[in-house]
C-alpha cells in the first residue's frame, strides 16, 4: 500500500517481506458426509446380513483357509499365473514386432497366429493340450512325416497336467498381449522413431531402446488387467486335472458339502492375490512414468492421506510427493 | 573433391503428390546452405531424403561421393540392406523441428546413446565427449534433467549435442527453431553458429532469414518442389531476380 501511495511501481508487499497467507473457511460439504453415512450403513447392513447368515458356517471358512490342500492350491494358481504370464507377455511382444514388421512372412505368422488363438475359447485350448496324446501318442523330430524319429519322447511324459494348462493358458494369453504391446508400440511418436534411426540405430535397436520403453506406460495398465484376469482364469486348468485353488476348493466341498463356505475360502485368496498385484502394478506404473510426468503419482498412502484432508477442505498446500527419484539413476 | 552432398534431378510423390520435382544442387565441405520456402515447397523432405528417411523416386543423390541408400554396378541400381543405411545415417546428424528429445532418458543418456549402441564405443570415452558436447551447448549443468524438466531452447540444444556425438561429416537441420518461443531462438542460432564457424558442413531449412544471410555461405529458395533462386544469401536476399523469391521475401523480410 505504501508503495503506491509513494508512487513507486514496486511490488505490493515490502520487499522480503511475504503478504499473510490465505486464511479462507473452506467451502462445507455437508452431502459428501450424509452419502458417506448412507453409503457405510448399507455396507455394514450388508455385512452384518452376510456374516449372520443362518447357515453359514464360518468355522468351516476359518479351517480351511489355511488348510493345507488350499495352500497348495493357492500356491499352484500363482504359479500357473506366473508362467503363463511370462509366456503370454514374452512372446506377445515377439508377436507384436512381427506384426508391423515390413517382412510379409513375419506379420503374417503373427496375423494368422492372433487370428487362431483369439479365435478358440481357452477351455478348449487347455482341454486340447490335455488330450493331445489321444490323438500324437508320442511328440518328437523326424527327418519326414511317418519317418524315423531322431528324438521323441511319450506325449503323455511330456504334457503333464501343469504343462497342459501352462500351454494352454500361456499361448492364449500370448494373442491378447501382442495386441496390447501392438497398442503401445504405434502409442508412441513417430518422431522417436524417426530421431533414432537418423542416429543410425537399426529396427531393433529403436524398438528396444526407444520404442519400447516408451511403449509401457501404455503396456502396464491392460497387463495388470490380463495377469488379474489370468489369475481367476487358472481355475480352467481343471479340466487339465490340476489341482489348482478352485479346483481344491470344489474337491473338499464334494465330500463336505459345505460348498458356499469353501467358495468363500478361494475367493478371499483370490482377493488377496489380486490387492496384491494391484500394489505392484501400481509402482511399477510409477516406475516407468519417469520422464513423462513432471511428479509422479502419489503413492496409495500418500493419496490416502490426501483424501482425508480435501474429504471436508481443500487439498493441503505443498503436495506430499518428492519431484524426481533420483535412485532410477 | 566430390562434393559433400550432390543432387541431381531429384523426385518424390506421395501417392499423386509431386512434392519434389527435380531438385539439382551442391554443398561443398564445410559450406552452409540454408534453405527457405513457403510451407509444402519440399524443403524438409528433400532434408529427409538425405539420410534416406525418405525414398527418392527419381534422379540421383549423392553423400559424400556415395549414392543415399543404393549402390550402382554396372548401370544398374541395387537397394542398399538395412544395416548399410544405418551406417550411413550414422555419419549424417539430424535436428528436428520438434527436438525428439527421448523423454525416458536424461540429457547424458540422450547423448551417449548413439555412440553406445551404434558405434559400440565405450562407455567412459562417450560418456566425456558428451559431458564436452552438452558443455559447448551451455548445458553442462543440466546432464541429469529429463527433456521435459528442459525448455525448448535447451532441449534443441541437447538435439544438437545428441547428433554431434556421433561425430558427423554433415549436419541436416530441420527448421530447428520453429517450436521455440521467439525469446529462446537466440540461443540456439548461436550454437548453430558456432558449429558452422568450427567448419561444420550444414543444411539449414529455416524461416530465419538473419541466420541465413550472416552464416550461410549459399541460400536456396524453394517453392513447389523446385528450387526458384539460388545464389550468395546477401545477393537472393538484397536483390532477389525472380518474382515469386520476391513475393515471398517481401513477406517474411
Amino acid at each position: 500500500m505504501t508503495d503506491i501511495a509513494s508512487g513507486s511501481p514496486g511490488p505490493a508487499a515490502p520487499a522480503g517481506q511475504r503478504p499473510e497467507a490465505v486464511k479462507a473457511i473452506p467451502v462445507r460439504h455437508p452431502w459428501r458426509w450424509v452419502s458417506a453415512a448412507a453409503v457405510f450403513l448399507i455396507a455394514a447392513d450388508a455385512i452384518y446380513t452376510l456374516i449372520t447368515a443362518p447357515n453359514m458356517d464360518w468355522s468351516v471358512v476359518g479351517r480351511y483357509l489355511f488348510q493345507r490342500l488350499i495352500l497348495e492350491g493357492v500356491s499352484l494358481t500363482l504359479a500357473l499365473t506366473v508362467v503363463a504370464m511370462v509366456i503370454g507377455i514374452v512372446l506377445g511382444a515377439i508377436l507384436a514386432v512381427m506384426r508391423i514388421s515390413p517382412n510379409p512372412v513375419m506379420s503374417a505368422v503373427s496375423w494368422f497366429y492372433i487370428w487362431f488363438f483369439r479365435g478358440t475359447p481357452v477351455l478348449v485350448q487347455v482341454f486340447f493340450w490335455w488330450n493331445l496324446a489321444i490323438i500324437l501318442p508320442r511328440l518328437g523330430i523326424g527327418i519326414a512325416p511317418n519317418g524315423p524319429w531322431l528324438l521323441s519322447a511319450s506325449t503323455n511324459e511330456l504334457i503333464t497336467p501343469f504343462v497342459a494348462a501352462m500351454l494352454g493358458l500361456g499361448l492364449n494369453e500370448a494373442a491378447y498381449m501382442s495386441e496390447i504391446v501392438r497398442a503401445g508400440i504405434i502409442s508412441v511418436d513417430q518422431g522417436q522413431t524417426e530421431a533414432a534411426q537418423a542416429l543410425g540405430m537399426t529396427r531393433l535397436q529403436v524398438m528396444q531402446r526407444i520404442v519400447l520403453p516408451q511403449a509401457m506406460r501404455v503396456i502396464i495398465p491392460p497387463t495388470g488387467n490380463e495377469t488379474i484376469s489370468m489369475l481367476k482364469t487358472t481355475s480352467l486348468a481343471f479340466v487339465a486335472t490340476v489341482p489348482e485353488l478352485y479346483t481344491r476348493a470344489q474337491q473338499i466341498a464334494n465330500f463336505n458339502f459345505k460348498v458356499v463356505e469353501l467358495l468363500t475360502v478361494a475367493s478371499l485368496w483370490y482377493l488377496f492375490m489380486t490387492s496384491i498385484l494391484t500394489i505392484g502394478q501400481y509402482y511399477i506404473e510409477r516406475y516407468f512414468a519417469r520422464g513423462s510426468q513432471r511428479q509422479l503419482p502419489p503413492t496409495p498412502f500418500q493419496r490416502f492421506r490426501q483424501l482425508l484432508f480435501t474429504f471436508h477442505a481443500p487439498p493441503p498446500g505443498p503436495p506430499m510427493m518428492t519431484t524426481f527419484p533420483s535412485e532410477h539413476r | 573433391m566430390a562434393p559433400m552432398v550432390w543432387a541431381q534431378a531429384v523426385h518424390k510423390s506421395y501417392g499423386r503428390l509431386e512434392v519434389l520435382r527435380g531438385i539439382d544442387l551442391e554443398v561443398q565441405l564445410k559450406e552452409v546452405m540454408c534453405i527457405i520456402g513457403p510451407s509444402g515447397s519440399g524443403k524438409s523432405t528433400f532434408l529427409r531424403c538425405i539420410n534416406h528417411l525418405e525414398k527418392i523416386d527419381a534422379g540421383r543423390l549423392s553423400v559424400d561421393g556415395e549414392l543415399v541408400g543404393y549402390t550402382e554396378k554396372n548401370g544398374k541400381l541395387y537397394e542398399l540392406p538395412d544395416k548399410e543405411v544405418c551406417r550411413k545415417r550414422a555419419e549424417i546428424g539430424m535436428v528436428f523441428q520438434r527436438f525428439n528429445l527421448f523423454p525416458h532418458m536424461t540429457a547424458l543418456e540422450n547423448v551417449i546413446e548413439a555412440p553406445v549402441r551404434v558405434k559400440r564405443e565405450s562407455r567412459a570415452s562417450s560418456d566425456a565427449r558428451a559431458r564436452t558436447l552438452l558443455a559447448r551447448v551451455g548445458l553442462g549443468d543440466k546432464i541429469d534433467a529429463y527433456p521435459n524438466q528442459l525448455s525448448g531452447g535447451q532441449q534443441q540444444r541437447v538435439a544438437i549435442a545428441r547428433a554431434l556425438a556421433m561425430q558427423p561429416k554433415l549436419m541436416l537441420f530441420d527448421e530447428p527453431t520453429s517450436a521455440l518461443d521467439p525469446e529462446l531462438v537466440g540461443e540456439v542460432l548461436d550454437v548453430m553458429r558456432a558449429l558452422a564457424e568450427d567448419g561444420m558442413t550444414m543444411i539449414v531449412v529455416t524461416h530465419e532469414m538473419g541466420f541465413a544471410r550472416e552464416v550461410g555461405d549459399s541460400l536456396v529458395f524453394m517453392d513447389g518442389g523446385v528450387i526458384v533462386e539460388s545464389g550468395k544469401p546477401r545477393d537472393v536476399l538484397a536483390d532477389p531476380q525472380q518474382e515469386r523469391t520476391r513475393a515471398f521475401l517481401s513477406k517474411v523480410l
